[in-house]
């Protein structure tokens, strides 16, 4: 009797699904709208006379994405160096501490100066990037170029 | 070879003839791709949204993508292949930004019941509210429904145009019928019986996206060339 009702239920399924499946295969189908093609051509010609999108200047970008990048590490670094015993560097080794908070110290005092000179050259330039940043976004211009 | 496939190889040569005119700098040429195509991307568009007007407005999207993109078709592929999955990738995103208003699968109406199925008005009703349930499924499974029945009921067509297997197609295709049918456990076989539908089923031949005087229109340009 289990039986039966059960494959019953299954017919009953399978036929609703067949139902589905039909109501869903026979769609209507939409005409175009007279002037479609026209709007789309339009819009195509529209394109076709504005001049080549410039690319982006990645090559002359690169280096200056990089210097600003270093001179902000290298500002981090600075200012945790100079924050010294007041910063709290949790979950760092002991080793690694030093590291960050005097990197110089692992240096001789020859190589230090130069290292210590182009690290405020970077941190002004990385200084003047925000600043550049800044306004730019100020002004309401967006993308970095 | 028979009507429909001559059809469709006359279509392929015309849209690679475009591309190739299209590519070498000739813009009107793409105006062949657009009304060639109009029609099956209008009528994919409408399957996702439902809306005429909004249809029309991402179909339109699309084909500026195509316009934009046809120098990455690389040929592997048919230029219907290319120009499906573009625009159901058009067409995902634009709802994904913008999502029709849909109610959820729960709330959609069921249809009319026998005493009222006997008139055209209830069936067109019975017929709509299906229709308009399958916007309501969950994403995963709305999409392959919408394209598998968009391609007349070819698993492999739909499967390409959404880019996966086609056995994880079949297998959301399974479930979705089985989440519309729990929605709609009384809908009653009227709906075949209904004189239109047979008309209508009668006029789609051969060519998943092209009813029968368009393909007969295509053979009868053969046989003049």
């Amino acid at each position: 009797m289990n039986r039966a009702k059960t494959s019953r239920s299954e017919a009953e399924h399978a036929r609703i699904e067949m139902e589905i499946n039909q109501i869903l295969a026979t769609e209507e189908e939409l005409l175009p709208s007279s002037g479609f093609a026209s709007a789309v051509m339009e819009r195509v010609r529209q394109e076709a006379a504005l001049p080549e999108p410039i690319p982006f200047p990645w090559i002359k970008a690169i280096p200056v994405l990089l210097l600003a990048g270093g001179g902000i590490v290298w500002s981090v670094v600075e200012m945790v160096r100079l924050g010294g015993p007041g910063l709290r560097l949790t979950g760092l080794s002991q080793s690694a501490q030093s590291w960050l908070t005097n990197p110089l110290a692992n240096l001789s005092a020859a190589q230090a100066r130069p290292v210590e000179q182009a690290g405020w050259v970077a941190l002004a330039l990385g200084t003047s990037l925000v600043s550049w940043l800044l306004s730019r976004r100020l002004a309401g211009r967006g993308g970095l170029l | 070879m028979n009507t429909a496939t001559i059809a469709e190889n006359n279509r392929a040569a015309a849209d690679l003839a475009d591309v190739a005119r299209v590519l070498d700098g000739d813009t009107q040429a793409f105006e062949g791709i657009v009304r060639r195509w109009q029609g099956p991307l209008i009528n994919m568009a409408w399957r996702y949204c439902r809306d005429r007007g909004r249809a029309e407005e991402m179909a339109q999207e699309a084909f500026l993508r195509a316009w934009r993109g046809l120098s990455r078709w690389r040929r592997e592929s048919s230029f219907s292949t290319w120009l499906f999955a573009l625009a159901a990738n058009v067409y995902r995103t634009e709802l994904k930004r913008f999502p029709t208003e849909t109610l959820p699968l729960e709330a959609a109406p069921e249809p009319a019941g026998l005493a009222t199925q006997h008139s055209e008005l209830a069936a067109q009703l019975s017929q709509d509210a299906v229709r308009r349930a399958v916007l309501a499924l969950p994403v995963r499974y709305r999409e392959p429904v919408v394209l598998f029945y968009f391609h007349e009921m070819d698993v492999a067509a739909a499967a390409r145009t959404m880019g996966m297997p086609e056995g994880t197609l079949k297998a959301r295709l399974s479930r979705a019928r089985e989440l519309l049918r729990q929605r709609f456990p009384r809908l009653e076989e009227e709906h075949n019986a209904h004189p239109s539908r047979k008309d209508k089923n009668a006029a789609r031949v051969g060519h998943p996206h092209f009813s029968k005087s368009e393909v007969a229109e295509e053979t009868g340009r053969e046989a003049a060339r």
